[in-house]
């Protein structure tokens, strides 16, 4: 139905959501009496000039007459004087039933059509898949890759070659910096660690070391570690190590999921590479 | 002689005109409601062909014509010097409803009154005559919503290249520029001019170039249509009362009548076209867009009466229609089961 209403719009064939009209020589005296006349200007695209209002306009008749006619008209809604005035478009049955079909408001002399609610829905859900979608962009231009060092994280893209992971000494400058950063909050990270944990379960890495998988999965813990000292201030204690993470009586449900999560996905990578050669052999079997 | 006076039983007085006098009368022999115009004797001048010119006029073409978008003349009858036309009874006319603002006029409604305007002046044309007096008073209506061009006294038969037409037709405000420059040959275009002026006064319920003299009235025109030039209207300097106006620009119809939708703007220009030549006939008006687009005509029992005359029940015919769909909707479906 809500499709429907936008199509049946005489504007054009551009969405009418997208458009705003107004006509500044008629702002400054905007008023009740008038707002009505200013919105069926000529040009307003929101107007539709074969509606009952300018039909009775035309037959200088009395407005009142309206009521008595059937078929599309325009009344003022809503005044919130001297800034908001609102517009309903609807159709007229009888002198008692109307159907509206569209809401027109006018703020600061400026016309918009007012959003019907799939809209709105289709507008709100598609930012939010947009902002997760870059988001993903954003984190996957921060992780990191060396052979020898497996997948990092470096949130410090003018310093390549320093992670977090790496000795002491380079820890004073790192914190430095992190504290000119906007900090992200712990659960943030904790979000994001758990899906990364999650992406790397559904697509495990291809033939990789016990090893490899254990540095991936502490880096990752690193920067939870890294949090932690952002949050408490305590930027010089760098090397903290993993144990210490659940002792944090706050976030220790949370830590203790995320570990558990770690360690499944440790399991889990290790079953299937256990695993393997049992499923196959009762296939060939 | 005695016979048609008893037909007659004249019920009530309507209007008294400046030949006639119009008397509402009952049909005793069918029952029928008519109107019975009396036409007055009138000086020994006006009477110098035995009877009033403009009731002669009436009665020599109006028995040949037949249409149901045309006044019906049912009889004529002579009690002693005064001859008596008899026609249909019209319960009121375009003029009235025009002016009574209890009335809306719905796009429906003008399409609807243009469509059996046009109908009777086709007919009218394609049988050579000319109106030559189309206003909104002579457009009448009956409560059954069928209007009837009325009024023949000015009526002529036309094409003949030698015959000289006066000038001095049609009401002023409904008089085409050719007519006001003094043309004595023209043609249905005189019509046509009337009723682009009737339809715009349908729209604008006031007249729409209400000129106080011929002079005014021309500049009224192309106040609106822009002062004509030799290109836009070839041979116009050439006409009898041909005066030089002062340069108008044409304005657009589309800001003089803001609800009209664009294809009744096309039909207004074409309609309203200075240079007669290029005024669409009937035929073609018929023929545009605007009568086969949305919305359509509103059928003859609803249109607008003035309040003082009761409608007719509408409501009969078309439940009869329902239930007749619905017997055929139900004999197709036993087709169907088959």
């Amino acid at each position: 139905m809500m499709p429907a209403r936008i199509g049946h719009l005489p504007i054009t064939n551009e969405n009418p959501l997208g458009v705003s009209w107004h006509d500044s020589a008629w702002i400054p005296s905007l008023n009740p009496s008038n707002i009505m006349d200013y919105f069926s200007e000529r040009s307003n695209p929101f107007f539709d000039r074969t509606c009952n209002n300018e039909v009775v306009k035309m037959q200088r008749l009395s407005m009142d007459q309206l009521q008595n006619m059937t078929g599309l008209e325009y009344i003022l809604l809503h005044v919130q004087e001297p800034i908001l005035y609102v517009i309903r478009k609807q159709h007229r049955h009888s002198p008692m039933q109307t159907i509206p079909l569209a809401d027109y408001y006018i703020i600061a002399g400026i016309v918009y059509q007012a959003p019907d609610l799939a809209s709105v829905l289709n507008s709100r859900l598609l930012s939010a898949v947009h902002h997760l979608q870059c988001s993903f962009e954003e984190t996957m231009s921060y992780s990191k890759y060396h052979p020898s060092k497996g997948y990092w994280w470096d949130f410090k893209a003018n310093k390549p070659g320093v992670s977090p992971f790496n000795s002491g000494q380079s820890a004073p400058k790192e914190v430095a910096n992190t504290t000119k950063e906007e900090p992200s909050t712990l659960f943030q990270r904790q979000r994001v660690d758990m899906l990364l944990a999650e992406l790397v379960r559904q697509f495990p890495l291809p033939v990789l070391s016990t090893t490899s998988n254990q540095t991936n999965g502490v880096s990752v813990k690193t920067e939870n570690s890294n949090d932690k000292t952002d949050k408490a201030g305590e930027g010089n204690v760098n090397n903290i190590t993993i144990k210490q993470e659940p002792i944090d009586p706050m976030h220790s449900e949370m830590t203790n999921g995320n570990m558990r999560q770690h360690v499944e996905i440790k399991q889990e990578i290790k079953q299937e590479n256990m695993k393997p050669p049992p499923e196959k052999k009762p296939r060939n079997l | 002689m005695e016979r048609p006076i008893i037909r007659y039983e004249k019920i009530d007085f309507l209007g008294e005109g400046q030949f006639a006098t119009v008397y509402k009368a009952k049909d005793i022999k069918t029952d029928k409601i008519v109107a019975v115009k009396k036409i007055k004797i009138g000086s020994r001048f006006e009477a110098q062909d035995g009877i009033n010119r403009t009731a002669l006029r009436e009665i020599k073409l109006l028995q040949e014509l037949q249409h149901i978008n045309l006044i019906g003349l049912l009889d004529v009858f002579g009690q002693k010097s005064n001859v008596s036309l008899v026609f249909d009874f019209m319960d009121t006319d375009l003029e009235i409803i025009v002016k009574d603002n209890n009335i809306v006029l719905t796009p429906g409604n003008v399409k609807a009154y243009m469509i059996m305007t046009l109908k009777g002046l086709e007919y009218l044309h394609q049988n050579w005559i000319l109106h030559r007096d189309l206003k909104p008073n002579n457009l009448l209506i009956n409560r059954e919503g069928i209007l009837k061009i009325g009024d023949f006294g000015l009526a002529k038969a036309f094409g003949s290249p030698t015959r000289i037409n006066t000038h001095q037709v049609v009401t002023r405000w409904y008089r085409s520029p050719e007519l006001l420059f003094g043309a004595r040959q023209y043609g249905t275009g005189v019509d046509m001019w009337a009723i682009g002026c009737i339809l715009a006064e349908l729209l604008l319920r006031v007249p729409f170039l209400p000129g106080e003299s011929d002079l005014d009235q021309l500049s009224r025109i192309f106040q609106v249509f822009g002062t004509p030039t030799e290109e836009v209207w070839p041979g116009m300097k050439s006409l009898t009362d041909y005066v030089k106006f002062k340069h108008f620009p044409a304005q657009s119809l589309r800001h003089i009548f803001s609800a009209a939708s664009d294809d009744l703007i096309d039909l207004l220009e074409t309609l309203l076209a200075l240079y007669p030549p290029r005024r669409c006939d009937c035929t073609q008006a018929l023929l545009m867009p605007y009568f086969s687009n949305k919305p359509p005509p509103t059928v003859g029992p609803k249109l607008p009466m003035p309040s003082n005359i009761p409608k007719l029940e509408s409501e009969k015919p078309s439940l009869k229609r329902k239930l007749l769909d619905n017997l055929d909707g139900g004999s197709l479906a036993k087709k169907l089961q088959f």
